[in-house]
């Protein structure tokens, strides 16, 4: 009886802590970011962070954003989800109805962003991701926007690639497909991408396909039954760490296909220091390469590295580019109003993007449709740019040299 | 068969891992009756150990074992004396405070190395890594080899210290019953804070080893520890060759689905952890404690 | 006196319920976070707290509650009325498993749990009728959030209600005897599974029908966040760090977590330590009062009392 007054006078004082709100700035653009800074996804979301706050540090330090003629600071409110769903989601709303953002970044990796893609619709404020390409979570909202284009184009730029390759004489029809992928949105969209490929051109068919759990580590039953497949091409698509344990297992059981690819892994810096020798040929396509021969992709691979001592990855660039569209998109509207800026980004079309193909447009989802690049490793730690044509920076190695 | 050899082969390697896992695990429990969830953090700390003494000095993951293991040991006694010792002990059987315990203590080393190695994904290569060889035909990565050399060797020094040493014995002792090793003189704390710092470190010396075969972060450790749940389940707690049975099992299993099935990889965790589950209910002693009651029924006969 | 908490209790609750005409949509989200962490504590607790079976693997009710609303859901059916059936399915499932595991006792029966709690999320993940990895999305449109939040507190004062009714009912006495000494309560004529499945059967609905809320609120659900390992760890946190087997003690738990979860994380600062405060804590209060934060203020408040009364 007297024991519980003590734990209801405390439950009181909490309630009162929860009910107390923050005190809004004004003449500020408030934008909100939920980024995986720690987690499973803490690499690449710390990266994300990383180019988001230069992003945003750049145009704060020109004096500011030009919104109808005044120039207004950028207020970043960026947070942690560690890599859970439901608080990544939680996060989003805290930012749209207490802090009241103006709009939200969104974070990276599928599962993260579709969990937040639900909340902008019940707040009617603009949302845009530069780290998720998994188709579902567009066209639902006509908040949401995204500037990384479908994986399933992903898959099938490689199986373009490989069918220029067969053109050239360099490989032969038919070819046996391996397909791995991981168990994520992403990995579904690019076996979807390579399946549905193989289906509409003869001369490809698949002749395993499998799903792994993420970090999985022990590879060595799975590549065997790759080895029993005997297929002519293996496709995987991976996480970094799983990327790194499969390829080191794959070379030491000595296997060997013509061409070989871990869908966007292969260039990353990453893989090469936990590989070595073993990434040499790999092919990878992705969202983005510095090695685009554009002029505004020097200028930004040359300001990152001063900023921060290392060259920029492909994360880099589509982090500080959906910044940057945002803040297009703001200037371009000429207010703060959440459908002028909405409305904005629906029709913007950004002619100096650094993204492959030179100009960012959102389509009706609100996901952007791009080209992707591939790039080819070669011995010595070099990477070549193979696909499209028109950016090549070397000729493609095709079949791989057998070890 | 398809590919006997192969599994064999490849079960045996990583049973010798897995054993090694387990063991700290079982020790433990065994002599404390705590499930040291901390397990999987001690682990991950090895691998980032072991790392960094290959990044900053050069010294080859192996090599540095040796400099992790002892290190490792006095860091579980270090954390016996400091905080499991004054646990509230409930008269010898094991308490969810110290299962909650040990997690907070996980969680404080998952937070350590973030913050001194951020959470890139890390992995060792050295001049051998990728290297394979032949095995009666079957090819085996050289690092696999090596792990499971060490695993062996660490299992045969262990299985010496259990039955040559006072130590030992005493460990033996207090797992298979308390109250009468206590009786025959056994000093309790002793011999667990020893019991603490030889399952640390066990669990450094396979996170050191599991670095030399895979990428990792500091999330890197929790499926590790189920399975090594699983096996000390199966093969009970009281001998080393008891683990070692139990980890063959899991790899066997892991390794002739894989072969011999087609169900999807993916399921391998499931059907870890639904082994587990059957073997808990239906031989909770383990497969020792399975031979030995059929042994006695044909005895009875 | 003894009409306290009680009143207390309902004068908290009524608050709880009349929030949305006073205080603000993010305050709202925050105790709507709160409420559906004290269900979750409160009813762990029920077998967990009362009956002393600690049970690793509840993740697997909350998963299979918001899967059932969810996949019916997409079917067309009333997502409230979903709640009662996925209730039904979770407290058949903890049957289903409680059969073989309540056989073991202590830590060998928290293992096996936790052996469920994977296999139920693996298979969740694997199979595509459940959407597999990529998770479901609730039927677009009739997103309420008033009645989302209604709900959800609602349901919290009626477990907290249900838990302090069963503590004084003989049912929750046969638990009590069970956790103390269970040979002694055979011995006394309660057949211990049956009260353990029965505990666990209705623990296991209430888990689910807040799993349900969950979907409903959130909109969206995967296996990865619904059916992990770490929230069956916080599940069975919040009441071992409020105080086990009391009423007001996972309501405490809860509270101290949900703070702990949203507020401390939105501080840029202390982002970096969020698992080095979150574990440090529970080394606390493990060492020094496993009763949890209730036991460490009743030993706190009942000295004072020694002290009072031995000074007059």
């Amino acid at each position: 009886m007297k024991s519980t007054r003590p734990s209801c006078t405390l439950l009181v004082l909490a309630s009162a802590l929860l009910a107390a709100s923050p005190t809004l700035a004004q003449d500020v653009i408030r934008i909100g970011a939920v980024l995986p800074v720690t987690g499973k996804e803490s690499k690449i979301g710390g990266a994300f962070k990383a180019a988001t706050e230069y992003a945003v540090k750049e145009v704060n330090d020109a004096g500011g954003l030009d919104v109808g003629g005044k120039k207004l600071k950028i207020d970043l409110s960026l947070l942690d989800d560690t890599s859970d769903a439901s608080r990544s989601a939680q996060l989003v709303e805290q930012l749209m109805a207490q802090q009241k953002v103006h709009a939200v970044i969104g974070g990276y990796g599928s599962q993260l962003v579709q969990a937040q893609s639900v909340v902008p619709d019940r707040y009617g404020i603009p949302y845009i991701s530069g780290g998720a390409g998994a188709t579902s979570i567009y066209g639902r909202s006509k908040w949401v926007f995204g500037v990384l284009s479908p994986v399933e184009n992903l898959a099938t730029t490689q199986m373009d690639f490989l069918s220029d390759l067969v053109a050239q004489g360099k490989l032969k029809k038919p070819l046996k497909i391996a397909l791995l992928a991981e168990n994520t949105e992403h990995g579904k969209d690019f076996q979807k991408g390579v399946k549905d490929y193989a289906k509409a051109h003869p001369g490809y068919s698949v002749v395993l396909d499998e799903s792994f759990e993420l970090y999985a580590a022990d590879f060595k039953p799975l590549l065997g039954r790759v080895a029993a497949a005997k297929a002519d091409l293996f496709m995987c698509d991976a996480h970094l760490e799983d990327f790194i344990s499969m390829q080191r297992t794959y070379t030491q059981m000595g296997l060997y296909h013509q061409m070989l690819t871990y869908g966007a892994r292969g260039a990353d810096e990453a893989g090469r220091k936990g590989l070595g020798a073993a990434t040499d040929y790999i092919f990878a396509s992705g969202w983005w390469s510095d090695l685009l021969p554009y002029p505004q992709v020097k200028a930004f691979a040359a300001k990152w590295k001063a900023a921060s001592g290392s060259a920029p990855q492909w994360y880099h660039a589509t982090a500080y580019e959906a910044v940057r569209a945002l803040f297009a998109a703001i200037r371009k509207a000429g207010s703060l109003k959440p459908e002028a800026i909405r409305a904005a980004l629906a029709a913007i079309e950004l002619r100096d993007s650094i993204l492959p193909g030179g100009v960012l447009k959102f389509t009706k989802t609100g996901q952007a449709v791009l080209p992707f690049v591939v790039t080819q490793n070669k011995p010595g730690g070099k990477v070549d740019i193979v696909w499209p044509k028109e950016a090549r920076t070397g000729e493609p190695v095709a079949p791989m040299p057998k070890p | 068969m398809r590919g006997v050899l192969n599994v064999l082969i490849d079960s045996l390697l990583a049973a010798g891992l897995y054993a090694t896992m387990a063991y700290g695990l079982a020790v433990i429990y065994g002599v404390m009756r705590i499930i040291n969830l901390a397990h999987a953090g001690v682990m991950m700390l090895g691998a980032y150990t072991t790392f960094s003494l290959f990044t900053r000095f050069s010294l080859d993951p192996f090599l540095s074992l040796l400099v992790v293991a002892p290190l490792f040991f006095g860091g579980g006694v270090l954390l016996y004396r400091t905080v499991v010792r004054r646990l509230p002990r409930s008269g010898g059987t094991a308490s969810i405070e110290s299962l909650l315990l040990l997690f907070g203590v996980w969680l404080v080393l998952q937070n350590l190395a973030y913050v001194i190695w951020t959470g890139d994904t890390q992995s060792i290569l050295t001049s051998y890594t990728l290297k394979s060889v032949s095995l009666l035909g079957v090819r085996v990565g050289v690092p696999a080899l090596l792990v499971f050399g060490m695993s062996a060797l660490s299992l045969l020094v262990l299985e010496f210290v259990l039955h040559r040493t006072y130590l030992g014995k005493a460990v033996r002792a207090v797992t298979q019953n308390r109250d009468a090793a206590l009786l025959a003189g056994v000093n309790a704390d002793q011999i667990s804070a020893a019991a603490f710092g030889l399952g640390t470190a066990f669990a450094g010396v396979a996170g050191g080893m599991l670095s030399t075969l895979y990428a990792f972060t500091p999330d890197f450790g929790r499926s590790f520890l189920l399975k090594a749940f699983c096996i000390i389940v199966l093969g009970g707690m009281e001998s080393v060759t008891g683990v070692a049975a139990g980890a063959l099992v899991l790899a066997l299993l892991e390794n002739g689905l894989a072969v011999w099935t087609t169900i999807p990889t993916s399921f391998q965790d499931a059907v870890s952890f639904a082994l587990l589950f059957v073997a808990l209910v239906a031989f909770p002693q383990g497969l020792p404690g399975l031979f030995t009651r059929l042994a006695r029924r044909r005895a009875v006969r | 006196m003894k009409a306290f908490p009680w009143v207390a209790g309902a004068a908290l609750g009524a608050f709880a319920l009349a929030a949305p005409l006073v205080l603000e949509r993010g305050t709202l989200n925050d105790v709507w976070s709160l409420a559906f962490a004290v269900i979750l504590a409160s009813a762990w607790n029920l077998l967990g707290g009362f009956a002393g079976q600690v049970s690793l693997g509840y993740s697997a009710f909350l998963g299979i509650g918001a899967y059932a609303t969810v996949l019916l859901s997409l079917r067309g059916m009333n997502p409230f009325l979903t709640l009662p059936l996925g209730a039904a399915l979770a407290a058949a499932f903890s049957v289903l498993i409680g059969l073989p595991a309540f056989r073991l006792r202590g830590p060998y029966f928290t293992i096996a749990t936790i052996g469920v709690g994977e296999v139920v999320r693996v298979c969740a993940s694997s199979v595509s009728f459940t959407g597999g990895s990529s998770g479901l999305r609730m039927p677009p449109g009739s997103f309420d959030f008033t009645l989302n939040y209604l709900s959800m507190v609602a349901l919290a004062i009626a477990v907290v209600a249900l838990a302090a009714f069963v503590k004084r009912s003989a049912f929750g006495q046969a638990l009590a005897a069970i956790r103390q000494d269970i040979d002694a309560a055979e011995a006394l004529g309660i057949d211990s599974t049956r009260f353990k499945l029965a505990a666990h059967a209705l623990s296991a609905a209430l888990v689910a029908v807040a799993g349900g809320l969950y979907a409903i609120n959130f909109q969206y659900i995967a296996p990865g966040s619904v059916f992990d390992f770490r929230l069956s760890l916080s599940i069975v946190l919040m009441p071992i760090v409020g105080g086990v087997g009391t009423i007001a003690g996972p309501v405490l738990g809860a509270l101290v977590f949900s703070t702990l979860q949203i507020k401390l994380l939105s501080i840029p600062a202390l982002r970096d330590s969020y698992l080095f405060l979150y574990g440090t804590l529970l080394i606390v209060v493990m060492l020094f009062e496993p009763k949890g934060i209730l036991g460490l203020v009743r030993r706190v408040f009942n000295r004072r009392l020694r002290r009072f009364y031995a000074d007059a």
